[in-house]
């Protein structure tokens, strides 16, 4: 019997072969996890730097954006400002914190524009656009793409 | 002085052509915000505004207009609103509202509603004017098409007959959302005025028909339990009117001893009515779910001649209805909705109250089921299309006057209606 003279070195690198895969593949999941936290989020909540909120509830946001809420807490009014309605970030937001979809929410806004109940927020077609209102309205709240230059624009978060 | 005031919110003359003027200037999608503005100016006013036109054929029995069965295109709605926000709590608007509908509307144009809004905080706002009147879930955008899935909503809580009267309110309103610490949040609506009734829509027997109070309230609660809200409604009203017979029908009702022999008319009429309804929606996501339980208790006084009046009489209706949004450009919906005119005499054994001996029993005439189902095509922002099939058992809310003046017990038990319709707006 003809002894493998690399027995026992062949019996060594097969843990270190395991090992390696196994790094590898810890390798390409902590890369994956490091890709996510660096990626951008779909959208960012914005309000003016001087709004002390640094924080909101998903339910708060809602009745802000749907006008069941017109105040900030210290009293100052809301002006939430939407995006187009055929716009992606449009939709994130809208599913995510508003929890309705899109057209939802239009026929929520048609209920109230034709029974003379309220009027909708503007919408813009740009998240320049969205900063650049936010920025001018003290009490101003808009959203815009994760990856969108906020200026001074202050990200708030929204949970 | 009803006179007046029903001239004054005609203005037949003059509103049209400026529903015109204004329609043709519009800027579609005013909300849109221009990229090149800042926003910090005065707000503009925005106008938003609907038009549609529908089709209804039905299978038999003639339902909401005449000569349904053959099919009729006497389905149209044209509205243009104009509102103003004055200040962060002050806001004006108005609406110009004309339709065709089998008899009713008839082009005649008509402020549907005016108001000033002042939100003095988010849970008291007042509004003064003339405000659509908070009934149930669905009863202030009931002639809202773009807003809701179903062609028609569930007739037995929102007849669309009932839409020239119990639409809109001309009197004040209080409102408001009160939050209840981590129990979601209560809006209330209180109102009270007077009905404007236009009885150009009536039949040619009633005049000077017209609605002397109302007064209501309307609670709903935003669940915690997202996209859920209940709520309860009620209303009281009175309508009051003269019936004008002609003279041969005068004869006729002398010689069935409904009317005494020395009456030369007119008769006048009151019809006490409260109306209350409890509602619940789910609207989550893509899905919508609601159903709502409603009472209408009404009697009818008449103080020229006694054998006239109607005890009061209780009628019952629901429905159950869900929506689903498949795709941003189609939504199918269903619903089914019952209708009791008599909840004492839900099979109709009974002949209709203070007719004579011998007329037969009321029958399929006391109630009515409805299966409607409905197809949604969002063509774009602005346009849709709206298919919509209904299976009816009863012809509790048919007309005999659209129907040759049969009674509702002799017309068709098991019927069907097709409707289309398309809606551009903005």
């Amino acid at each position: 019997m003809i002894r493998n003279p690399f027995h026992g070195q062949l019996h060594g690198p097969r843990p270190t072969r395991r090992s390696l895969l196994w790094s590898l593949f810890g390798l390409c999941a902590l890369g994956g996890r490091s890709a996510g936290a660096e990626a951008a989020p779909e959208f960012r909540v914005l309000i003016h730097p001087e709004n002390p909120t640094t924080s909101l509830s998903k339910d708060f946001v809602t009745d802000l954006f749907l006008k069941r809420v017109t105040r900030w807490r210290d009293g100052e009014a809301v002006h939430p400002v939407d995006q187009r309605a055929d716009s992606g970030v449009r939709k994130s937001f809208s599913d995510d914190v508003l929890r309705r979809s899109v057209s939802a929410v239009k026929r929520y806004w048609q209920q109230r524009i034709f029974s003379g109940r309220d009027l909708p927020p503007p919408e813009f077609d740009s998240d320049e656009a969205v900063v650049s209102y936010v920025l001018k309205h003290r009490g101003a709240i808009g959203y815009v793409s994760g990856r969108a230059k906020l200026d001074r624009a202050k990200s708030i978060l929204v949970q | 002085m009803a006179d007046r005031r029903s001239r004054w919110l005609r203005h037949d003359s003059w509103v049209g052509p400026i529903v015109c003027a204004a329609t043709a200037f519009a800027v579609p999608a005013p909300a849109r915000a221009d990229d090149s503005s800042d926003g910090t100016g005065p707000l503009p006013i925005e106008i938003h505004a609907f038009v549609s036109q529908g089709f209804i054929k039905t299978s038999s029995n003639n339902y909401l207009a005449e000569d349904s069965t053959k099919g009729s295109f006497e389905f149209s709605e044209v509205g243009i609103n104009f509102s103003k926000q004055l200040t962060d709590r002050m806001r004006v608007g108005m609406q110009l509202f004309t339709h065709d509908l089998g008899p009713l509307g008839n082009y005649r144009t008509r402020f549907d509603w005016f108001y000033l809004d002042y939100r003095f905080w988010d849970w008291l706002g007042l509004r003064a004017g003339r405000t659509k009147l908070p009934f149930g879930l669905y009863n202030e955008s009931s002639d809202i098409d773009a807003a809701r899935v179903p062609i028609l909503l569930p007739q037995s809580v929102y007849p669309v007959s009932n839409r020239d009267f119990l639409l809109a309110l001309t009197g004040a309103e209080a409102y408001g959302i009160v939050p209840l610490a981590g129990a979601g949040s209560l809006e209330y609506r209180l109102y009270g005025g007077a009905i404007f009734y236009d009885t150009a829509d009536a039949s040619s027997t009633l005049s000077n028909v017209r609605g002397p109070y109302i007064f209501g309230a309307r609670l709903m609660w935003q669940n915690p339990i997202e996209g859920l809200q209940v709520g309860a409604s009620a209303q009281k009203l009175r309508l009051d009117g003269d019936a004008v017979f002609p003279p041969a029908q005068i004869a006729q009702l002398q010689m069935a001893g409904q009317l005494p022999s020395d009456f030369s008319g007119p008769l006048k009429f009151q019809i006490p009515a409260t109306l209350a309804v409890a509602s619940l929606e789910y609207s989550a996501h893509d899905l919508l779910v609601a159903s709502e339980y409603s009472r209408w208790w009404a009697s009818l006084n008449s103080s020229t001649v006694a054998s006239f009046s109607v005890p009061e009489t209780v009628s019952e209706r629901f429905y159950l209805m869900s929506a689903y949004h498949v795709t941003p450009w189609f939504t199918p919906g269903v619903y089914y909705s019952v209708l009791f005119g008599n909840v004492d005499d839900r099979k109709g054994n009974d002949a209709p109250y203070g007719t004579p001996k011998g007329t037969p029993p009321l029958g399929r005439g006391a109630y009515q089921h409805d299966l409607a189902l409905t197809l949604r095509y969002d063509l774009n922002s602005f346009w849709l299309l709206k298919l919509e099939g209904h299976y009816m058992h009863g012809t509790a809310g048919l007309s005999s006057a659209l129907n040759g003046n049969q009674p509702l017990s002799s017309l068709t038990e098991d019927w069907g209606v097709f409707l289309a319709k398309t809606t551009a707006y903005f």
